[in-house]
This record gives structure tokens, C-alpha cells and sequence, in this order.
């Protein structure tokens, strides 16, 4: 199911935060969407999910514009904080979401189990969340936005404060769940993390500068560093 | 919905304060207000010069509950020096020439009013003419302040504790991003709001019968009515602090701001809640309580345990009271079209 985006608008009172955008994001691929801080890549992300109404323009998913309850239902979202119940402990914030998807009793168990293992958890999964550690809650919200099998799958700087062995890990898991067929939309910081992308979209002060595929972006750099990009983009906005 | 109901229990039951909030803190208070208001059995003292008092008078006051002390001449006419002198001599009781009976107090005090109460008392014993034969429709002379309005206190707390814990609750879930998160999943809008009033309700419920029990059974709350109404009122109260608790979450940014919003959320209702008589209030300001919550959980409760009402008599109030909590249900309802327009 593809994403398309046209002339999506949205503005915070009087700042434009998202100026006109248009683009596809095409079903099954690893989307990543970077730019520098305040450059609207949170704003977007909750533009697509429906979070927040676009003030013109319009979102699909395949045919249906967003937002719509049938769709929320097969997307996953990772917020950029945590987000979590920090008076339930992992299993009781895994329990209450997957509970909202009104899966069966046993096979949510069965989820919870899995999902625990794979953001190595399982052995905190009856610590109250208020005693876990930063590193932690990030791996327990990404169970969250995971736990139901989605479709699409929406991560706001899903490995910021991880270090890098889990970070290897839980980008294996993206890797499968893509061979799975799941669209994965993931904002990053971190420029490694666009080699393991198959799509990105460069946002500059709300605006796309460049939206291509990684091997090709990293052509056009020259220098094989995304972050130039950046710098070709500041310097021609400095020269009116 | 369940879902949600059962994450707020289960959520409450880890943050022991917030249990301590909902079951110990009203019991304690409770106590404090039956010990503040309740009945003292204060003998006052009075002074008098016994050579300037008509004998009659003086063994008629002898006869009161009353300590007398024996003053000079001079010092009953120096009353006002005497009283600022002793402090634990509550009146002076003089007869000036000419002049029926005077009597100097302190200042405008329980222990004067006792004071009084036992001088008129030995009065109307001289004089059998002068007495009144005082009797009630409702309730009796000895009843104590506690009893009196004791049930104003049920009405307060039901609505005050569940307020503070389902507003703060509600605000954390709005500046932690639970609820952008909440609202990304399938859930219908009217179920959050709903979810959170049937978990904090179970709460109440638990808190309703134990604050009346304690009050009814331990302090000896005089109780003309039906239990049953009393416990209704009071779950119904607290239901509509929960919405109450989540309008007032969509206006404060933090658990601290709810704090600072108490005195324009809950102050002005103490004071409409009955402590004070409504009729007596100027420029029709008592009708200003019928934009409050907890005067028509306060009216319930009095007519119930007052007035000995059943369900014939306080139904108005407690329509007025489902009324409110249905109209902030639907402003809660809508104020979350914020998170996602379905």
C-alpha cells in the first residue's frame, strides 16, 4: 500500500512548518526521513499517521484518505518520547495497548512473549516502567508500536540512546519485518542508519529537498556523507 | 473501554499515594472535622461581684453549669481590663443601677456563646415567663456542628480526591504522549473518557462506602434516611469529578498547573457546597451553586441524611448532577478531536 502525500500544508500560528509537500512513499520499502532538528520530520510523521490535521492537502493510504479507523488499525507508531505507563510495568503497558487491538487473550500472551524477546526485555517484563532506564523505555516502545503486526509501521527516532550492538539488532529486525512486506516510515539523526534505508527524504525548514533512492542520493553528495546535502541546501538559502 | 478501566486500576493500585489519596486521606480528615465540630463539653467561667448580684440570681446561677468566679466591685466595673487581664474568665455578669443586666464578653466566641447560653438559662429559671420551649422540625437542640454538617464533608471529599488523581492522571497522559499514542490505536474517542470514569468509579465506589460507614457507624454522623441514596449521590459526585478532572486536564499543561487551577475549580464550591446558608447570600449570588457540582451532591446527601429523603424527593438533584456529568463527557469528547478527528 503506497503513501502518497499532495500539497500537504501545516502550519504552527503563524510558522510554516510543512510547505507544500508532495511525495509517494511506495508499499514494502524503508523510508527515512532526515533532516536537521526543527526541520519538521515529527511534524510530518504525525501528519501521515493522522495525529495531527493537515491544514490543506491530502493523505492516502493506497485509496483511502487518512485519517480512517480501518487504517489506524494496521499502522504501528513510535513516538519520539517514550510514551509509556511508567506506574505498569513492561508487561502491563504491552498488555493495555495489545488489549486496545482486541486480539485474543492467549495470542496477545504469546505476542507479548515474543515481542519482549526481540527488544531484550524479557527478563524486566514485571519491572514497573518508572525504574527502568532510558535505553530501556525506548526498547519497550518499540515492542509497543510492534506488538500488533502492523502494516505500516511509523518510527520517530526509534534508536536514539540505544548503543550500537542493539542497535545492529533492531535493525535486523526492521530488515525482516520489511521482508515481510511491512512499509517502514523512520526518522533519524543518525546518517549510518540511511545505508540500511531503501528510500530518503531530505527535509530542509519544512520543505523536501531531495527525495531518492540512498544509493543515489549518496552519488549526488560526492563525497558519499548525506549531511552535505544539508550544507549545499543552507548555503544556497543564504545566497537570495 | 475495559481495557482501559482495568489499566487505571491496576496503574492506581502501583502509585500507593494515590490509593492512600483515594481510601486513608478522607477518613483522616473526616476525623480531624469530628473532633473540630464535634461536641465539647467546655464549662465556661464567668466573673461576678456577688455583693452587687441579687441573691436569686446568684443560686439560680450556681445551679447552671458554669464556674463562677467572685469578683471586687471594682473589678466588675472594670470588666473590660479584668477580661484583658484573665484569659480563662470567658464573661463578666454585672446589674448597673438603673439598667436590667450587663454582661461583657471577650470577644465574639464559641466559649462567650457558651457563656451566654448558661447566664440566659439561670434568667429564664427566675423568670418561668421568659421561657422559650425551643423545638426542631428536623434534628435536635444538642446536635453538634459535626452533625449538623457533617454530610457536606461526604459530598466535598467524594468529589475533591477523585478530581485531583483522574486531573493529574489525565494531564500525565497528555504532556507524557501516552494519549497521541492512545488515540493511534483503535480506540473510539468516547471510550477513553469513558474507560477512565468506570476505572477511577471503582475507586469511588470502594471510598463511598467506606467514608460513609466510618462516618455513619465510628463518628456517629446522625442519619435520618437511606444509606443506599447517600452511597448513590456520593458514586454518582465522583463520576462527575472524573469528567470534571479531564475538562479541567484540557486547560493545565501540568500536574502542577491543576494545582494551581484549585481555586477556580474547587474553592468556590466548598463554599456553595451548604457550610455556608445559601438564602443568605446577597444579590442572588446562592443561585450561583447551581452551576456547581457539589451542591446538588451536597443537597442529596442533606435531604437524605437531613430530611430523611428517598429517591421522590432528591431525583432533581441527582439529574442535576447526571446532567453535568453528561455535558463534560460530551466537551471531553470533543476536546480530543485535538489527538485525531475520527
Amino acid at each position: 500500500m503506497d503513501i502518497q502525500l499532495d500539497h500537504v500544508k501545516k502550519s504552527f500560528g503563524t510558522a510554516p512548518v510543512i510547505q507544500d509537500l508532495s511525495f509517494t512513499i511506495a508499499g514494502g520499502e524503508i523510508c527515512c526521513l532526515l533532516g536537521p532538528s526543527g526541520s519538521g520530520k515529527t511534524t510530518l510523521l504525525r501528519l501521515m499517521i493522522g495525529a495531527l490535521p493537515a491544514d490543506s492537502g491530502t493523505i492516502r493510504f493506497g485509496d483511502t484518505e487518512m485519517p480512517d479507523m480501518a487504517i489506524l488499525k494496521r499502522l504501528g507508531f513510535m513516538p519520539q518520547n517514550d510514551a509509556l505507563y511508567e506506574d505498569l510495568s513492561a508487561y502491563g503497558n504491552l498488555k493495555f495497548f495489545g488489549g486496545l487491538y482486541s486480539l485474543p487473550k492467549q495470542a496477545l500472551d504469546a505476542r507479548i512473549t515474543e515481542v519482549l524477546a526481540m527488544v531484550d526485555l524479557t527478563n524486566h517484563s514485571k519491572k514497573l516502567v518508572k525504574n527502568f532506564s532510558g535505553g530501556m523505555k525506548k526498547r519497550l516502545s518499540l515492542a509497543i508500536a510492534i506488538l500488533h503486526k502492523p502494516d505500516i509501521l511509523f518510527l520517530d527516532e526509534p534508536t536514539a540512546g540505544i548503543d550500537p550492538v542493539l542497535r545492529r539488532k533492531i535493525w535486523e529486525q526492521f530488515q525482516s519485518f520489511k521482508a515481510q512486506g511491512t512499509t517502514i516510515i523512520v526518522s533519524t539523526h543518525v546518517m549510518d542508519e540511511v545505508v540500511e534505508c531503501d528510500k530518503g527524504a531530505l527535509l530542509y525548514n519544512g520543505q523536501l529537498i531531495e527525495y531518492d533512492t540512498v544509493p543515489r542520493l549518496l552519488d549526488k553528495t560526492g563525497s558519499g556523507r548525506i549531511e552535505d546535502l544539508f550544507f549545499a541546501a543552507s548555503e544556497s538559502e543564504a545566497r537570495p | 473501554m475495559i481495557q482501559l478501566a482495568k489499566r487505571v486500576i491496576r496503574q492506581t493500585f502501583n502509585d500507593k499515594r494515590s490509593v492512600m489519596l483515594i481510601l486513608v486521606a478522607p477518613l483522616l480528615i473526616l476525623t480531624l472535622v469530628y473532633f473540630l465540630l464535634g461536641d465539647s463539653d467546655y464549662v465556661a467561667t464567668v466573673g461576678i461581684d456577688r455583693g452587687a448580684v441579687p441573691a436569686p440570681v446568684i443560686s439560680e446561677l450556681e445551679q447552671q453549669e458554669l464556674n463562677l468566679i467572685d469578683l471586687t466591685a471594682e473589678q466588675a466595673e472594670q470588666a473590660d481590663d479584668y477580661l484583658q487581664q484573665h484569659k480563662d474568665v470567658d464573661a463578666v455578669l454585672r446589674f448597673p443601677e438603673n439598667a436590667g443586666m450587663a454582661v461583657t464578653l471577650y470577644e465574639p466566641s464559641k466559649k462567650g456563646a457558651t457563656a451566654m447560653g448558661e447566664i440566659q438559662n439561670a434568667m429564664a429559671a427566675i423568670n418561668p415567663t421568659a421561657k422559650t420551649d425551643v423545638s426542631y422540625v428536623y434534628g435536635t437542640a444538642d446536635q453538634s456542628t459535626f452533625d449538623s454538617l457533617g454530610y457536606v464533608f461526604l459530598a466535598l471529599f467524594s468529589f475533591f480526591f477523585v478530581f485531583i488523581i483522574s486531573a493529574m492522571a489525565l494531564v500525565r497522559e497528555r504532556s507524557r504522549g501516552t494519549l497521541e499514542r492512545l488515540m493511534m490505536t483503535p480506540i473510539r474517542r468516547g471510550e477513553v473518557i469513558a474507560g477512565y470514569t468506570a476505572g477511577y468509579g471503582v475507586f469511588a465506589i470502594a471510598q463511598a462506602i467506606l467514608i460513609v460507614l466510618y462516618a455513619i457507624f465510628v463518628l456517629q454522623l446522625s442519619n435520618a434516611g437511606n444509606i443506599g441514596w447517600v452511597l448513590l449521590t456520593m458514586v454518582l459526585l465522583a463520576v462527575t469529578a472524573v469528567s470534571f478532572g479531564a475538562t479541567i486536564s484540557i486547560f493545565a499543561g501540568s500536574e502542577l498547573q491543576v494545582v494551581q487551577l484549585i481555586p477556580f475549580t474547587i474553592i468556590p464550591q466548598v463554599f456553595f457546597s451548604g457550610l455556608i446558608p445559601l438564602d443568605l447570600i446577597p444579590y442572588h449570588l446562592g443561585n450561583l451553586s447551581y452551576l456547581m457540582p457539589i451542591y446538588y451532591g451536597a443537597a442529596a446527601i442533606k435531604g437524605v441524611m437531613v430530611y430523611g429523603d428517598g429517591f421522590a424527593e432528591i431525583w432533581g438533584h441527582l439529574a442535576g448532577l447526571t446532567g453535568y456529568a453528561l455535558v463534560l463527557y460530551l466537551i471531553n469528547t470533543q476536546a480530543l478531536k485535538k489527538f485525531r478527528k475520527l
